[in-house]
């Protein structure tokens, strides 16, 4: 019997060995495959490459949006071991409520962000609580060094670094190379493990047409202006008129990219892009270089003003001043309304329509920042009884200020009608051009001479007699052109008799220009003519910038023909 | 006589190696955590490395100490001994708790886990009881002292709680006691304590379902089943030749226990099916071993002796494997001379060196068993005269309930 037990007992044990075996067999021959698999899927996670986002410099090279590595805290929830006075501690640290704390830890899954980016101080005093079940992992921040400067320009990136404005978003798949995915192992709190791979690919960095040194001189000024004129906003546009190379634009008000998030709508408004307005007299510009043009005038070409008033449609439209008998040249330098709807009138409807295309009216000017909206004019079979009234003084238009500069630009380079940009290269980490827009990407719109006997003209604007008197630069020779409109009135669909928009758009040294610019303040308080608001802000910053551009003055030729020999 | 069972001692040092190698492999990954308590790459390594050297240490000193005659005598004071150690754990400043479980007790410059030896004491004191001449398997008494034992035992481990040994210590007495020959009746009669067990799990379902949730771990492969699951796609991952030593992802905290209960798994992972089943059957030569040296002995002590250590090394491991197999309830349970515990290694190799002392078949305990079977030695010799034959025949028959050895009974 007991031989018999024992034989029972050592069999079931073998038995049971051969039972396991067996068991293993399914397990890992059998099954090898499908479980297999399911380790890969646990092991292995599909991550997109994290982007370091690529730099943007000015043209000169400074960094204008860099990268920091910054510490993230993120929870495990199912590790996590704090009591109350943990996440009292932990809130009193991130400066949160502690409620807020708790609403952070969901009650599923192995992770979720607490707070990102944290400062590095914050980040060590968490570490020294001691908390379980709390990580951290490095994230790289955009950071903006210059702050508000240039913000339209640059944009900003939200909390995962993705693409919110500006540049930022307009560049985005450079600034981040694109659609890259990375096989990591991870262990099973999700953490990497390893990889063969550089985890952090780099964006290719963005080279802009700005200087900073302009950027900085235009927004000083602008800022200024708003202050002198308790303005409601301002925008200012220098471009290169040959290139269309964007040297500096701002707006105000503006916002600090670096906190872009919390920024108001009016504060990142791009307004030099996406904001029409009437442009009042700067709009001359489509009936001085069409009747030139079409030959229906010439400067001296005469025009009777002394009434004041001119009747369009059953509409009076007044002058300022009364004239007299003036010529082409005087109805622009003076502004004179109704010269201006005179010289129309002589145009005719078609082709003021058409001169206002060829100078890029209601069309978008293709400028590489998001946003841009292309104004309106009406095709003149839409055209009412009053429009000859009207449009030839830049009225029942709507342009955006990039829109005009571009028109004036035509006249500084000869001609042409230019793409604004403000980025000039892409290039590549390792610093090779990928992309380049240093190539001008020009059309020819009008003569040179009609160019450059309206350019003639606007100089005169600028001297004695002139409404833009005070944007002339000591030294240099200003061309350019005033402009005063009323704003409508939302409410009343009526022109306001307060709110103006004062503009001044030229360019300097009007003979061999340098520069673009146009000045626009909106509903300045206590003055409300371009000449005498927006024309001082021209002035001070042409004066400036052409001081940094070593822009040689043309009472000191001699001095400069001298550094053309050396 | 003075040979020890060389094989033996060689598979227990290639189980006790290959174990090391293993404990490397699936400790040497350091987590942000462990680097915190300045844990490195080599911390466990070296210190199963030193339990290792100890209990080699052990098993000499039982080889040459642990004479079979010297443990019948300490049978009972080593029980008492077990159960005073195991009622320690539970007092401050002497016992430890580690997540959750009063297990060990402080033992410089480590702890020590006293349900462990409880298993080679009861080994130790049912061959003893077992072999006692008052021993009767048709006597319910005999029957009900060593259940009483074990469930006085199975209550003190239950409360640290620790219900993979408190399984164990039932296979292994049951075992034993069937071994005796003890009347199948009672041990079935132990089934009515089943019936509060299950009324109570009846009651509430979802401890039922922690118990079966091994039936089906994907049901919950996040929840009760996760660590099946994770033992299954170890085991899985590994398939015929495994995916090389050290190269288990498992063990990146994905396996709980994958050092110490789960030690299987991440071997079938790294070595495949080859490994597990070379492990498998390093257990297996243990075990036929052990019940070879239990058939050569020459009294009834020394047998169930040597059958029971045979058997406390062999359930041991087949309850491990079953649990990372998934064939029985996730109970955790260390696997003999590999998992990575001290405890558990020194009694398995105490045990092994009592077995290889009772190979050598020098010592006999020397008590009435001893005599009986001589005397019966001789009623074999002298078969052909009647009145031995009788005789024989009388005292086996007044010593029925007496299972001596079965190769005595060829």
């Amino acid at each position: 019997m007991g031989k018999k037990r024992a034989i029972i007992l050592n069999t079931a044990i073998i038995f049971s060995f051969i039972l396991v075996s067996l068991r293993l067999t399914d397990l890992m021959i059998v099954n090898h495959k499908r479980l297999a698999e399911r380790a890969k899927q646990q092991h292995v996670k599909v991550e997109d490459i994290q982007v370091r986002r690529g730099i943007i410099f000015d043209r000169q090279g400074r960094d204008l949006a860099l990268n920091l590595d910054l510490e993230s805290l993120y929870c495990d929830p199912e590790k996590l071991a704090a009591d109350n006075d943990d996440i009292k501690r932990l809130a009193s640290v991130v400066e949160k409520e502690p409620a807020f704390i708790l609403s952070k830890i969901p009650h599923e899954g192995r992770f979720a962000w607490i707070e990102r980016k944290l400062k590095p101080e914050t980040a060590e005093k968490i570490k020294g609580l001691d908390i379980e079940g709390l990580a951290f992992l490095t994230e790289a921040k955009r950071i903006y060094p210059r702050r508000e400067l240039a913000s339209h320009i640059l944009g900003f990136v939200g909390v995962d670094n993705q693409a919110l404005e500006g540049i930022e978003l307009k560049y985005d798949k450079y600034l981040k190379t694109m659609g890259g995915k990375v096989f990591l192992q991870r262990d099973a709190s999700g953490r990497r493990i390893s990889s063969g791979v550089d985890m952090e690919a780099k964006g290719n960095n963005i080279v802009l047409t700005i200087d900073e040194v302009l950027q900085r001189i235009l927004e000083k000024e602008l800022d200024k202006a708003m202050a002198q004129w308790r303005a409601a906003a301002a925008t200012a546009i220098m471009m290169n008129p040959y290139t269309g190379d964007i040297l500096a634009l701002a707006n105000r008000p503006a916002y600090d990219p670096n906190r872009g998030g919390e920024a108001r709508d009016a504060e990142k408004r791009n307004r030099a892009i996406t904001d029409c307005y009437e442009p009042g007299s700067t709009f001359k510009i489509v009936i001085g270089v069409g009747s030139l043009e079409e030959k229906l005038a010439k400067p001296g070409t005469l025009f009777d003003v002394s009434r004041g008033s001119i009747d369009a449609g059953g509409k009076t439209i007044r002058d300022v001043h009364k004239y007299g008998v003036i010529n082409f040249q005087e109805v622009i330098q003076k502004s004179s309304n109704v010269g201006s709807i005179m010289v129309g009138m002589k145009l005719g409807r078609e082709r003021l329509y058409k001169y206002a295309k060829l100078l890029g009216v209601g069309e978008k000017t293709g400028i590489d920042l998001p946003g841009e909206v292309s104004g309106w004019i009406y095709p003149p079979e839409r055209w009412s009884g009053t429009s000859m009234g009207a449009i030839p003084i830049g009225q029942e238009v709507a342009v955006t200020p990039l829109q005009i500069l571009r028109a004036y630009s035509v006249v500084a380079n000869g001609g042409f009608l230019v793409r604004p940009h403000v980025v000039s290269e892409i290039l590549s980490p390792d610093g090779q051009a990928i992309v380049s827009f240093k190539d001008a990407d020009k059309t020819r719109v009008i003569s040179a001479k009609t160019a450059g006997i309206f350019k003639d003209i606007l100089k005169t604007v600028v001297e004695e007699g002139g409404t833009g008197k005070s944007a002339s630069v000591g030294g240099n020779k200003v061309a350019g052109k005033t402009g005063t409109a009323q704003m409508i009135n939302p409410v009343t669909k009526r022109y306001s008799k307060e709110k103006y928009v004062s503009s001044f758009v030229g360019f300097v040294p009007a003979d061999n220009p340098k520069l673009a610019m146009i000045v626009v303040v909106y509903e300045p308080k206590g003055q409300i003519y371009g000449g005498v608001v927006a024309a001082p802000v021209f002035s001070e910053i042409a004066n400036q910038a052409l001081s940094y551009l070593n822009v040689p003055r043309e009472d000191d030729m001699e001095l400069s023909h001298l550094t053309v020999y050396r | 006589m003075g040979r020890y069972d060389k094989c033996l001692l060689l598979v227990t040092a290639l189980l006790v190696g290959f174990g090391a190698l293993m404990i490397y492999s699936s400790t040497s990954v350091i987590t942000p955590v462990l680097a915190k308590k300045n844990i490195t790459e080599f911390y466990y390594f070296k210190r199963h490395l030193f339990t290792i050297v100890i209990g080699f240490i052990f098993l000499f000193f039982a080889y040459y100490k642990l004479k079979p005659s010297y443990l019948k005598k300490i049978a009972l004071p080593l029980l008492i001994v077990s159960f005073i150690l195991l009622i320690l754990v539970y007092l401050p400043g002497i016992g430890v708790t580690a997540g959750g479980a009063s297990r060990w007790i402080r033992l410089w410059p480590s702890t020590f886990q006293p349900s462990e030896l409880v298993k080679l004491s009861m080994v130790i004191f049912l061959a003893r009881y077992m072999s006692m001449p008052e021993y009767r398997t048709d006597s319910i008494k005999s029957f009900i002292i060593p259940v009483l034992i074990m469930g006085v035992f199975q209550a003190a481990i239950m409360k640290q709680p620790d219900f993979g040994a408190v399984m164990s210590l039932a296979f292994l007495t049951f075992a034993m006691l069937f071994l005796s020959g003890i009347k199948l009746r009672y041990i079935a009669s132990l089934s009515v304590f089943a019936i509060p067990i299950i009324i109570k799990l009846a009651m509430e379902p979802y401890r039922l379902k922690r118990i079966t949730c091994f039936l089906d771990p994907w049901k919950e492969p996040q929840g009760c089943g996760f660590q099946l699951a994770q033992s299954f796609i170890a085991l899985g991952s590994g398939g015929l030749t495994g995916i090389g030593l050290g190269s288990s992802k498992q063990k990146l905290s994905y396996l709980p226990e994958s050092h110490t209960d789960f030690i299987f798994s991440i071997i079938g992972e790294e070595f495949g099916f080859i490994g597990v089943i070379i492990v498998i059957g390093l257990f297996l030569v243990v075990f036929i071993k052990g019940i070879s040296i239990a058939n050569r002995a020459k009294d009834r002590f020394v047998y169930y002796l040597a059958t029971g250590l045979s058997l406390m090394i062999a359930l041991q491991a087949l309850i491990n494997f079953a649990v990372a197999t998934g064939l029985v309830p996730t109970k955790g349970l260390p696997l003999p001379f590999i998992s990575y515990g001290g405890s558990s290694l020194l009694v398995n190799m105490v045990a092994i060196g009592m077995l290889l002392n009772i190979s050598k078949g020098e010592d006999v305990s020397g008590s009435y068993n001893n005599r009986e079977m001589i005397t019966r030695k001789m009623a074999r010799r002298k078969i052909g005269t009647g009145k031995w034959r009788i005789e024989g025949a009388a005292q086996y028959q007044s010593h029925r309930d007496y299972r001596s050895p079965s190769h005595l009974l060829r």
